[in-house]
């Protein structure tokens, strides 16, 4: 829900977050003393579904702007924003084949990775959504401070994100690209994911700078908006990938 | 010089192969500093990693070469450009991005017509090697890459034909200014003929005998010709999925007050099924292709059995696409035979609301259908009945277009000019299509006919009747509204009756030596066989269409020169196009339409379908 006053609209943030972080800790602890596919996959919809609709807002699809003047910021805004979501969907059905091409190949196995490492990006992104779910909203009341501040976090979070899979995981991982099904599947899910995670840097990085440079007002930030969708949504990837490669199966 | 490169495809092209230069040197470079084996004799110098980077790298200096990508990098520098940008006049549009659909539509459809005469030839090329058995002058390896490359290039041809085609007529058909994103339109342009050069650039690579569909594992050991199939495959797939989410928005969010779901022309609902199939599914075949090159430079063992690979996940991901993908082909050309019928009748369109959702029908039975190309591949055998059932499912809503059309032409007034003909081959052609389809999917029947050339005859009964008749009808019918000039009738009847029993022939010759047992995609056959007859027989057929398409070819050049002069509503069409001079001004209607009656009423004169706002 859209939130008029500005301090309800970040306690809303931060409400969420909780929620997200108090899911996530037990499918964890959950992964390791009583593995259950079902519960697992119910945990990652419940918290795909709470990204889409709270930081994502997915219901702005349906505010209608009809009668609006076709050439308003409002109304362009609206079509844009039903092509983003359309991009979404196309892109989806690439993480989507690479879950059927996982789960085709290895089954119930997972590879051998740094459960700590996992547990830690992932956290790492979610608390980035979160920062970004707090740009955002600063940027609709408004406050350029909290919307700087809150990109920038953002950025740090990604990078970090990036570190932690490409930098650490992939150099200490027992297995290269080529061995086996297991290196495959678990370098071109991490990568794919990481290439998204890049193009969201840039993005981050492109509104970071427009917004030094004061380019956005409470009526005109769309790409603001637009960066934030893109970023929550490469979070939601991530919140399937991590049960997919770090929880789900036994250790090959 | 300078006059040269101010057009845009020309800066392209310099652009793609310095980058594709640029991009191989880096990759030889880091391969020379890491150890590893730089060069590579046998193709031209470089490594395969060499060349797949540089070719990416290529279609990326193509692009931003082309300067289709200005505006984006001025937003992300935040700078303001205008909304509109004017094209100069005269014909040097054409060959530089333009942000008006009508013009990236005549450009698709140009870029269209070039890919098919080439991949027409390429069939010609091998389809005179078939007409007698024994080699006579292409080796295994030229015709194993000719005929793969005719399969893609034809495809990559009806991809960018039905974008032509959408582009240019959907926006005026809801009463759209223009699509709903100018730049993404011009973007999804200009990345296929980046991709048309990577494809035919994979004949100087050492070509590729996989045919179009790459399977591995023997695409996982093809010569480097392959990837650049992959690559060029990827960047085309990437064309069309930008051009479908441009249209289904533009569909959502631009019609003209009035224009109700059910109010729209038939074709627009045609157009917006087969984007949600482009939209989605085209992302697994980029998904397939993409495994098969990281297989191949990083020893990635997706389809790799001794890796702990499957080649026949390969075919699941394949077929997911490839198979919707036939009705992204076809969809947007029945769309058009239920369009152009109720003209050429002056009846209404028989179930308007059952052809609509017919299309929606057939782009959602067609996710469910993917696995009955792979009857004899060696998949879970407890999959092929229900696969063989949610087949035959397809001939449901296909029958409801056939049925409407048929109740369509009862008892009407039916004119007869060149695009009402090919209107027509285009529902016999479809009929064959349609007919020999089922004893495809019955497992039993599929079993002997698979990898034949049934199927062949089958597949190009579904993409004439489905795409190239209503393709050219198009063409017929809408050219006086692009141009202000009618093609030449006499010239037009020409093209089509000598097309049409050609056709015939070609694809029932087809399926005759196909269900005696010739097999597809083999270079020669046994004499013994007793098809030699047969083969001369087709060979000839394909040789009078390509005769009858060049006659088009004449048409097009002579009407452009001194054709006959038209500018009214020559078809006398209820259509909003037609209700404004052509040719077409360059920002559509200057009065907004309103719609305020049905689209089809042609027995009733006096209530229209559009009315301008005053």
């Amino acid at each position: 829900m859209e939130h008029k006053d500005k301090q309800h609209a970040f306690q809303l943030g931060v409400s969420i977050f909780i929620v997200l972080a108090f899911l996530t800790a037990p499918e964890f602890l959950l992964a390791v003393n009583f593995p259950s596919v079902p519960l697992l996959v119910l945990i990652a919809l419940a918290k795909a579904a709470l990204i889409g609709y709270y930081y994502m807002h997915i219901y702005r699809l349906k505010q209608a702007e009809e009668g609006e003047d076709r050439a308003s910021y409002a109304y362009k805004t609206g079509t844009a924003r039903l092509g983003l979501w359309l991009f979404l969907l196309s892109d989806s059905f690439v993480f989507g084949g690479l879950l059927v091409t996982r789960f085709s190949l290895l089954a119930m196995n997972r590879p051998e990775l740094n459960q700590a490492l996992g547990l830690a990006v992932t956290s790492v992104l979610l608390i980035s959504s979160f920062f970004m779910n707090r740009a955002e909203t600063a940027m609709q009341h408004g406050d350029r401070k909290n919307f700087l501040s809150g990109t920038l976090v953002t950025i740090v979070l990604g990078v970090a994100f990036l570190l932690g899979v490409v930098g650490v995981e992939w150099r200490t991982a027992p297995f290269g690209p080529g061995d086996g099904a297991q290196g495959a599947v678990f370098y071109m899910m991490t990568g794919m994911h990481a290439f998204h995670v890049l193009t969201g840097v840039l993005f981050l990085l492109v509104i970071f700078r427009n917004g030094l440079r004061n380019r956005y007002t409470v009526e005109k930030h769309w790409a603001v908006e637009a960066a934030a969708v893109y970023w929550h949504f490469v979070d939601v990837v991530w919140v399937f990938f991590y049960p997919a490669l770090y929880l789900i199966g036994s250790v090959l | 010089m300078k006059k040269i490169l101010s057009i845009g495809l020309v800066r392209g092209l310099v652009f793609q192969m310095i980058g594709t230069l640029i991009g191989a040197l880096l990759v030889t470079a880091v391969r020379a500093a890491m150890g590893l084996s730089a060069f590579s004799a046998r193709t031209f110098g470089f490594t395969e990693p060499a060349w797949v980077f540089g070719g990416f790298v290529g279609v990326l200096a193509f692009v931003y070469g082309t300067r289709v990508l200005d505006d984006w990098i001025a937003w992300a520098r935040g700078e303001d450009t205008p909304e509109h940008r004017e094209d100069e006049p005269g014909w040097r549009k054409y060959f530089s991005p333009s942000l008006d659909h009508k013009v990236i539509g005549i450009q698709y459809t140009v870029t269209s017509l070039l890919l098919l005469s080439v991949g027409g030839l390429f069939a010609l090329i091998f389809r005179t090697e078939l007409a007698a058995s024994g080699l006579q002058f292409l080796s295994l390896k030229m015709y194993n890459t000719l005929m793969s490359l005719h399969g893609i290039i034809m495809i990559v041809s009806i991809l960018l034909g039905i974008a032509g085609v959408m582009n240019y007529l959907v926006p005026l058909m809801i009463g759209a200014p223009d699509m709903a994103f100018p730049r993404l339109n011009a973007f999804s342009f200009w990345v296929a003929p980046p991709a048309a050069v990577l494809l035919l650039s994979s004949l100087a690579l050492g070509g590729f005998d996989t045919g179009w569909t790459g399977y591995p594992p023997l695409s996982a050991r093809a010569p480097l010709g392959m990837q650049m199939f992959f690559l060029g495959v990827w960047v085309a797939g990437w064309s069309s999925i930008l051009g479908a989410l441009n249209l289904i928005a533009t569909v959502l969010r631009m019609r003209a007050k009035g224009m109700t779901a059910f109010r729209m022309p038939i074709f627009v609902w045609a157009a917006v099924a087969t984007s949600l199939i482009a939209l989605t599914a085209t992302q697994l075949i980029g998904l397939s292709f993409q495994l098969v090159m990281f297989q191949r430079l990083f020893g990635m063992g997706f389809f790799d059995p001794a890796k702990g690979g499957n080649p026949i996940l390969f075919q699941h991901l394949f077929w997911f696409y490839s198979h919707p993908a036939v009705y992204v082909f076809v969809l947007p050309g029945l769309g058009l035979i239920s369009e152009l019928l109720p003209v050429f009748v002056r009846k209404p369109l028989f179930g308007y609301r059952w052809v609509a959702m017919s299309s929606l029908g057939i782009a959602l039975v067609g996710f469910l259908v993917w696995a009955h190309h792979m009857f004899t591949s060696g998949m879970n055998e407890y999959l092929r009945v229900p696969f063989m059932y949610s087949t035959l499912l397809v001939a449901v809503p296909t029958g409801v277009k056939f049925f409407s059309w048929v109740a369509t032409l009862w008892e009407g007034k039916i004119e007869l000019p060149t695009p009402m003909l090919f209107t027509l081959g285009a529902i016999v052609a479809f009929l064959m299509g349609g007919l020999s389809g089922p004893p495809n999917a019955i497992v039993a029947t599929d079993l002997h006919l698979h990898d034949t050339y049934f199927i062949v005859g089958h597949f190009h009964d579904t993409m004439f009747g489905g795409y190239i008749f209503p393709f050219f009808a198009a063409i017929y019918y809408w050219f006086p509204k692009a141009t202000g000039r009618r093609l030449n009738e006499k010239l037009g009847k020409w093209h089509f009756w000598l097309m049409t029993p050609s056709f015939l022939v070609l694809t029932m010759g087809m399926m005759r030596i196909g269900l005696l047992g010739m097999r597809r995609r083999i270079a020669d056959y046994d004499p013994a066989l007793g098809f030699d007859l047969t083969h001369t027989v087709l060979t000839v057929a394909a040789f009078l269409i390509a005769i009858s398409v060049l006659i088009f070819f004449y048409n097009i050049y002579i009407t452009l020169r001194k054709g006959e002069v038209v500018t009214g509503n020559v078809w006398n069409s209820r259509s909003p196009e037609w209700q404004v001079p052509s040719p077409m001004p360059a920002h559509n209607y200057d009065r907004p339409i309103e719609v305020v009656g049905e689209p089809y009423d042609y027995s009733l004169p006096d209530a229209p379908y559009v009315r301008f706002a005053e």
